[in-house]
């Protein structure tokens, strides 16, 4: 009875202290209110917050609050100065940026921010030696050189038009250089990442939750407002749910998809459809030699007016996608509307009637948990193709580690004949999503498992892959997506929402359009 | 008695070699890339080809696996690749969580279950009885998940009593320990119930009950030790696996234990973490089942090991 008594205490005392942080907080004359703590809840427990190795924007974001790069992006996806003063000199060969940097600038642990620092950033990311890095196409860079202290000059190794938007990526973020050495951390692997951003990496318990504290001396003209930000690890999306609900986070990413509704609908919650670059499709094997009618560009068409994306955005997405018209989505760089695959059954039946295909049989994977509604999105797909006369076999399913095995190998071994898939480019060039089209990243050499190739295609891409002239390079691409869109590599279904519900006592939560949220400069309400 | 255990420790030797060797075998038949998982979709083929390089998983199998026993006799378990730390790190930092639910709700279903059964086994027919059955057949049947998520919308976002989720809070750990109880709680009634029944019936305590001893003596004293092996058995079991972390509850729950370490590590192929964790479980078990053997000395005193 003592112990509980005790308990009893124990609880009000931490409700009175919780109290005492809300009450605590302040209003600056005119501007946001600040102080306090901001719980938000990510699925994902984030594997490291070492910039060089990052592969996911849920951790991504996180280090992205605590280490700056030299461009950022903004809430509508345009690339902007973060670090950098400005956009970069290119030279006329496209192989030299000179880039301009901020100046004042310092690490939350007082190293001044120079050339000489994000030469460094740049370099770790590029050694081999740097634990699990992944400098991706940042690969191209050939040399960094600081030209003076506040003058980066960068090398290409070839010319690579989407460069300035490729150092938008969190694996381009630039540590304090006396960081590499302390609190665990090694040249090669850091654990405790310090930057110069708006909030410092406080402590972690790994599955738990992740502490920041806000950065006092941030240089920015918007200011940390939240004492400390709490990212609590929940991988349950219902569990997720259940904890805004409660009271026991400020803000959280996915929410189950079906109680968006009622979440909008709670008038202590706002709900922010965030945009994202993701498109998911069904991916065809258009050199597939166990269904070779797959090859016949008129059959693949036939497959996409044979599916209403409209109904399955509408009714197993709940609203919260938007149906591709291009083979990418609008927040890219090189988007244009390149048509539509209005649904049209009969005509999906005469066509295959057409092409000889009716009642051909067909092999339809897709993952389990990896998108929302994913194997849900594949059978409503699977019953629109059996509606035209076709027999799927499947969905087969499977987690995503060992779906990925089958799905990601070369042609001769295809374990599908369609596979689900999402593809979100990690900057917002269309160059990252043209992968997806490029005979060159057929696998082991990439992921592109449609094994399509089209030399009109494939010559646009890599012509806007070094093309300086902006304007061009946006042609090019929609040229290209013109030209895939009608070959149908894909059934292409939709580019789906990135949904956060937060708190009516919070504001300025935002987003980018690439998945991650932004709670850097969110205030009490 | 020392001789027993040391015989016992030897012997377990082999068993714990076996398991390590069966589960560096099993983690690699997995389908899937580790690379390509480790490194994400839109990885470039030279990323891959460098994160598994610096995994050492471009060596040939038996190349690994001899690398991997080698360090595993300087106790040495490897890095996690997908965090980077060291697996006994990894371990570690999770196991008090783990420990922390698997004793408290052990305790709950000890105390409750027990009594509980052996109430039910003296009213045996009665209303009580029914009652108590059913209970057990309540815990051993509602799955765990939906069970958590009603606690969680009764007690977290009705009532605010507890949080929903997560360990920060000093309170976090009642809610999964509850739900964790509930099953060990019925299989302990059960099992009480049961062996109580056999007992009552049993020449010594109708004789314990002719001698006029008062039925509390009787209950506890007579009947219900010499009911206790099983349940002490069931015990031990239960424990073992609840080492190995309650996946499901830990996930429900948010909370950062060994179970959530494993489905991680898993579903990103973390082939260290995997078989660190499994190592570990079965190095618990093995210690669990020693203490029960050892338990049924201290409880049945015509137990000798020599």
């Amino acid at each position: 009875m003592a112990i509980r008594k005790l308990a009893f205490l124990v609880v009000l005392g931490v409700v009175a202290a919780a109290c005492g942080t809300s009450s605590g907080t302040g209003q600056t004359s005119g501007g946001p209110k600040h102080g306090g703590t901001l719980t938000v809840a990510i699925g994902i427990d984030p594997d490291t917050l070492d910039p060089a190795a990052q592969t996911t924007t849920t951790a991504s974001q996180i280090v992205d609050m605590v280490v700056e790069r030299l461009y950022t992006l903004d809430s509508n996806g345009a690339t902007q100065p973060q670090l950098a003063s400005d956009v970069p000199k290119t030279s006329s060969d496209g192989l030299t940026y000179t880039i301009p940097l901020r100046t004042g600038v310092k690490f939350s642990d007082g190293t001044p921010f120079n050339a000489a620092a994000a030469k460094q950033g740049l370099d770790r990311l590029l050694n081999p030696g740097t634990f699990k890095t992944q400098p991706g196409v940042l690969s191209v860079i050939d040399t960094v050189t600081a030209t003076d202290d506040k003058t980066l000059t960068i090398k290409l190794k070839s010319p690579f038009a989407p460069f300035v938007a490729a150092l938008t990526q969190t694996n381009s973020a630039i540590l304090s250089p006396a960081s590499l050495t302390v609190q665990g951390n090694t040249a090669a692997q850091v654990k405790v990442p310090i930057g110069t951003g708006p909030y410092t990496y406080k402590d972690r318990v790994a599955g738990d939750h992740i502490t920041l504290a806000a950065n006092k001396d941030y240089w920015g003209s918007q200011k940390p407002n939240y004492d400390t930000q709490v990212i609590k690890i929940v991988p349950d999306d219902p569990s997720r749910e259940a904890l805004i609900r409660s009271g026991g986070a400020d803000v959280i990413v996915a929410p189950p998809l079906s109680d968006l509704p009622a979440l909008a609908s709670d008038s202590s919650l706002k709900v922010l459809k965030a945009k994202s670059d993701r498109t998911l499709q069904i991916i065809i094997d258009t050199v597939d030699t166990n269904q070779p009618l797959l090859q016949k560009v008129e059959v693949r068409q036939a497959l996409n007016y044979a599916v209403n994306k409209d109904e399955i955005v509408k009714n197993v997405m709940f609203g919260n996608a938007v149906v591709l018209d291009a083979p990418m989505s609008k927040t890219l760089f090189g988007y244009c509307s390149v048509g539509s695959y209005a649904f049209d059954p009969n005509k999906a039946k005469s066509m295959l009637q057409a092409a000889g295909a009716s009642g051909m049989t067909v092999k339809l994977g897709s993952p389990t948990g990896r998108y929302p509604q994913d194997i849900k999105v594949a059978t409503a797909v699977a019953s629109y193709l059996h509606d035209v006369g076709i027999t799927v076999q499947g969905p087969q399913t499977s987690d995503w580690p060992t779906y990925l095995g089958h799905v990601n190998v070369p042609p001769a071994q295809a374990a599908f004949d369609m596979h689900f898939l999402g593809w979100a480019p990690a900057y917002l060039d269309a160059s990252q999503q043209f992968e997806q089209f490029r005979p060159d990243r057929i696998p082991p050499k990439g992921l592109e498992t449609s094994y399509y190739s089209n030399p009109t295609v494939t010559d646009l891409v890599v012509k806007a892959g070094s093309e300086v002239d902006q304007q061009k390079r946006k042609d090019q691409y929609c040229q290209a997506a013109k030209q895939v869109w009608n070959d149908a590599p894909w059934i292409f279904l939709y580019n789906q929402s990135f949904p956060i519900v937060y708190s009516a006592k919070v504001t300025g939560v935002g987003a980018f359009p690439n998945e991650k949220f932004d709670t850097r400069f969110a205030s009490p309400a | 008695m020392l001789t027993y255990i040391a015989r016992r420790v030897l012997v377990s030797i082999p068993t714990v070699f076996g398991v390590a060797t069966v589960i560096f075998l099993l983690v690699r038949l997995l389908p899937g890339d580790p690379a390509r998982v480790i490194a994400g979709v839109l990885a470039t083929p030279e990323d891959v080809d460098r994160i598994r390089h610096q995994f050492g998983l471009d060596q040939p199998l038996y190349v690994q696996y001899v690398t991997y026993i080698a360090h595993l006799l300087t106790g040495d378990l490897g890095i996690s690749t997908r965090t980077g730390e060291p697996v006994t790190q990894e371990i570690f930092s999770r196991l008090p969580y783990t420990m922390e639910l698997a004793v408290v709700s052990t305790v709950i279903a000890v105390t409750v279950g027990v009594t509980i059964g052996v109430l039910a086994a003296t009213r045996r027919g009665t209303v009580l009885d029914l009652l108590i059955s059913s209970l057990a057949v309540f815990g051993l049947s509602m799955p765990v998940y939906w069970l958590g998520l009603m606690l969680i919308i009764v007690l977290a976002i009705d009532i605010h009593a507890f949080p929903a989720a997560g360990a920060q809070d000093p309170l976090g750990f009642v809610l999964p320990s509850v739900t964790l109880a509930l099953f060990s709680l019925a299989l302990v009634a059960r099992q009480s119930r049961s062996a109580m029944l056999e007992v009552l019936n049993q020449d010594f305590v109708r004789t314990a009950r002719a001698k006029g001893a008062p039925l509390r003596t009787v209950l506890v004293k007579h009947a219900l030790r010499n009911a206790l092996l099983p349940v002490v058995t069931v015990i031990g079991l239960q424990f073992g696996a609840l080492i190995g972390g309650a996946v499901l509850t830990e996930t429900v729950f948010s909370w950062p234990g060994v179970g959530r370490l494993l489905v991680d590590s898993i579903f990103s192929r973390d082939y260290p973490v995997v078989q660190g964790v499994v190592l570990m479980l079965a190095v618990s078990f093995i210690f669990v089942n020693l203490l029960v053997d050892l338990l049924y000395a201290y409880v049945d005193p015509r137990i000798r090991y020599s």
